[in-house]
């Protein structure tokens, strides 16, 4: 301690700190918009600490934090994922078909118990995510373009489905023995609705991944250096399929969550939900450039937008206004995350020398 | 962090309780859920039943769901946080909306449907609608006095999974098709939009260069296909239109357009806010669940008398 006062002049050791200072700000600027929309919303608007309201809203930010947390690996890896939106709806749109019109063999109807419908929709959409993998590690497409592309494909196919048509009553029928369906999305567990409950494991899950497994590691080592990565024996290809994989698995619980949630699967459910997810996954801090960034920062940041966008229609804020803020908060966010990136160059070096020497004395 | 956080975690609950404090001295809520605001029907609507709302003493929220059954979910849920005494809802779909109608009545808020119906009754307070196949008739048949009852036409659809668009298309047909000599060449979707209807115009033009007149399922697809006549240099096309918005109006002054009918939106907006006032007050609405409100023809005679979906004189 007396080695680095006598080393250096004061006047520095106090920049230093306030340097601190501002990096930590900076660094936990998502948390703290959080704390500072719920306080704003909470003055305003009177009903929107209430427990009834926070449910409802937790149950909102659930779609996009799933669309986010799942998108993040993607990103992670320097990549973008623009079809999330298109695979939740052909997702809601295999269900409903499913559920409604089953599959007929020479003539007898079969309806399959809602644990297959579950189950065969995810499978439908891991299809496309296996293809947005294929398209990006095996065949070189620009992720932006190959799913850009899924983005379309998926989307066409969610309206040749039903030709375009609103699948109703998915509520299903005792008949047919598939009943049940709704309360994937409708349905509490201990006064906590069910998609929030989803939110939560996969967060769980993704975060484990993300910080305690080699293939965490390989995400992002591949998002920070692609050649190194690969020249240090990381199957580049394969994680990259496994990321786009999960990012339409993510999109498949969405477009259940959404049908159940209407008991109706519309073609043009999820359209630009992939642009509030790249928004979230933006807001906490992850780089799309890849190799930086965190999957609780996508959470967070999921439930920046979430409240944004309920708090502001609580408070009756005109549509218009609600847009313009939606998109001032985004620059601003990547704006901070610049001024981060350029300040921590500047003053990391300096901090962990002074940190060491902090040490050894 | 962790005491900071408790203090701020204090801060929220007095917060709220404040809250709670001030609720009690205000007006109810009544929410209006429209499918856009930047659309003139739409707006139209909104305003009206907001205006309306307002001057009964009730507290007003608009919202717009983008005919995207999700959004309106989300807001109808948004409408029950706030504790809305009533929700008027032009909605996104007529069977993806049910659900959403069903969570706000079993939470206590009254739903008055306007402008479109839903696939169930006995949910909803009132469903207040205009009449889609009397006033396709209207339109049709002053179509068919314009083309003299002869000679080629052309019908551009609203989008084909809109109820609406079916019901009109279907009342074209049940007056044009009595007409031996009215020959139609071509049908074709052009999405309630105007863009969509300019191009799919200017082909069928293209294919079919002895189009008399264009039957169009709603005045922005009429206004669409009008630029496309003009811009091919033709003339003394009749066209007309559906819903009585301001700009066709002003393009039936023009004489571009020959006819559109009237959708009382304003009307039934008043309507619905009347309801739901006297709901809340008497506890009836005093009227039964489904409520259909005549469409008015507007013509070069009579269209100074429309202004705003609504008969001003």
């Amino acid at each position: 301690m007396n080695s680095t006062t006598r080393n250096q002049p004061r006047t520095s050791r106090f920049a230093w700190a306030a340097a601190r200072a501002v990096l930590f700000f900076l660094r936990a600027r998502a948390i703290l918009v959080l704390l500072l929309l719920l306080v704003l919303f909470s003055v305003l608007a009177p009903e929107f600490l209430t427990a009834n309201n926070l449910s409802i809203l937790t149950k909102h930010v659930a779609i996009s934090a799933l669309l986010a947390v799942g998108m993040t690996f993607v990103v992670l890896t320097g990549g973008i994922d623009l079809s999330v939106g298109s695979i939740a709806g052909l997702g809601g749109m295999v269900a409903g078909y499913l559920l409604t019109q089953g599959f007929s063999f020479g003539g007898a109807m079969y309806f399959p118990p809602v644990a297959v419908v579950i189950l065969l929709t995810i499978c439908a959409c891991l299809v496309v995510g296996a293809l947005n993998g294929w398209l990006v590690a095996k065949a070189g497409v620009a992720p932006f373009i190959a799913t850009l592309g899924t983005l379309y494909i998926a989307r066409g196919a969610a309206l040749l489905i039903s030709n375009g048509k609103t699948f109703p009553n998915l509520g299903g029928g005792a008949v047919r023995g598939n009943t049940g369906f709704p309360a994937f999305g409708q349905s509490f567990m201990l006064h906590v609705p069910t998609p929030v409950w989803m939110m939560v494991a996969l967060f769980a899950v993704t975060w484990v991944v993300a910080t305690k497994t080699p293939f965490g590691r390989h995400v992002y080592a591949i998002g920070g250096n692609e050649r190194a990565a690969r020249l240090a024996g990381i199957r580049v290809a394969q994680v990259k399929v496994i990321t786009y994989v999960f990012s339409a698995f993510c999109a498949a619980l969405v477009g259940l969550i959404i049908a159940a949630q209407l008991e109706a699967a519309h073609p043009a459910t999820g359209e630009s939900f992939e642009l509030n997810a790249i928004a979230a996954v933006v807001l906490g801090g992850t780089s799309l450039m890849g190799g930086r960034g965190s999957v609780t920062g996508s959470l967070i940041g999921a439930f920046v937008i979430g409240v944004l966008a309920d708090g502001l229609v609580m408070l009756g804020v005109s549509e218009f206004w609600q847009i313009v803020i939606k998109g001032v908060v985004i620059v601003l966010a990547v704006g901070l995350d610049q001024l981060q990136t350029r300040l921590q160059a500047r003053i990391l070096p300096y901090l962990t020398t002074a940190q060491a020497e902090e040490g050894k004395s | 962090m962790r005491r900071s956080l408790a203090s701020f975690g204090c801060a929220l609950v007095l917060l709220a309780c404040a809250g709670c404090q001030r609720d009690e001295h205000r007006k109810k809520l009544i929410v209006i859920i429209v499918p856009s605001q930047d659309n003139p029907y739409f707006k139209a609507e909104a305003d009206a039943a907001a205006a309306r709302a307002l001057a009964l003493g009730y507290r007003v929220r608009v919202d717009a769901h983008e005919d995207d059954a999700f959004r309106q979910d989300n807001l109808v849920d948004a409408a029950i946080a706030s504790n809305a005494a009533a929700i008027i809802l032009d909605n996104a779909g007529a069977d993806a909306t049910v659900s959403a109608v069903r969570r706000a009545t079993r939470a206590g808020i009254a739903v008055f449907l306007i402008d479109r119906e839903i696939d169930a009754t006995g949910i909803a307070k009132a469903q207040i609608i205009s009449d889609n196949d009397q006033g396709a008739r209207l339109v049709a048949t002053e179509f068919a006095r314009a083309m003299n009852g002869k000679g080629e036409y052309a019908e551009l659809l609203g989008r084909e999974s809109d109820s609406n668009a079916q019901i009109r298309t279907r009342g074209f047909h049940a007056v044009l098709d009595r007409y031996p000599e009215l020959k139609l060449v071509s049908a074709q979707s052009a999405n309630w939009s105007q863009s969509e209807a300019f191009q799919k115009t200017e082909t069928m033009l293209q294919a079919h260069a002895n189009i008399a007149g264009i039957i169009a399922g709603n005045d922005t697809m009429a206004l669409g296909a009008g630029a496309a006549v003009k811009s091919a240099g033709g003339s003394n096309l009749r066209i007309t239109g559906f819903d009585g918005s301001p700009d066709a109006i002003d393009a039936i002054k023009d004489g571009e357009l020959r006819a559109t009918a009237l959708q009382p939106a304003v009307l039934i907006s008043r309507l619905a806010v009347d309801e739901a006032d006297r709901l809340l007050r008497t506890g009836s609405t005093g009227e039964p669940e489904l409520q259909i409100i005549p469409c008015e023809l507007v013509t070069a005679s009579n269209a100074d008398n429309y202004r705003n979906f609504e008969k001003v004189r």
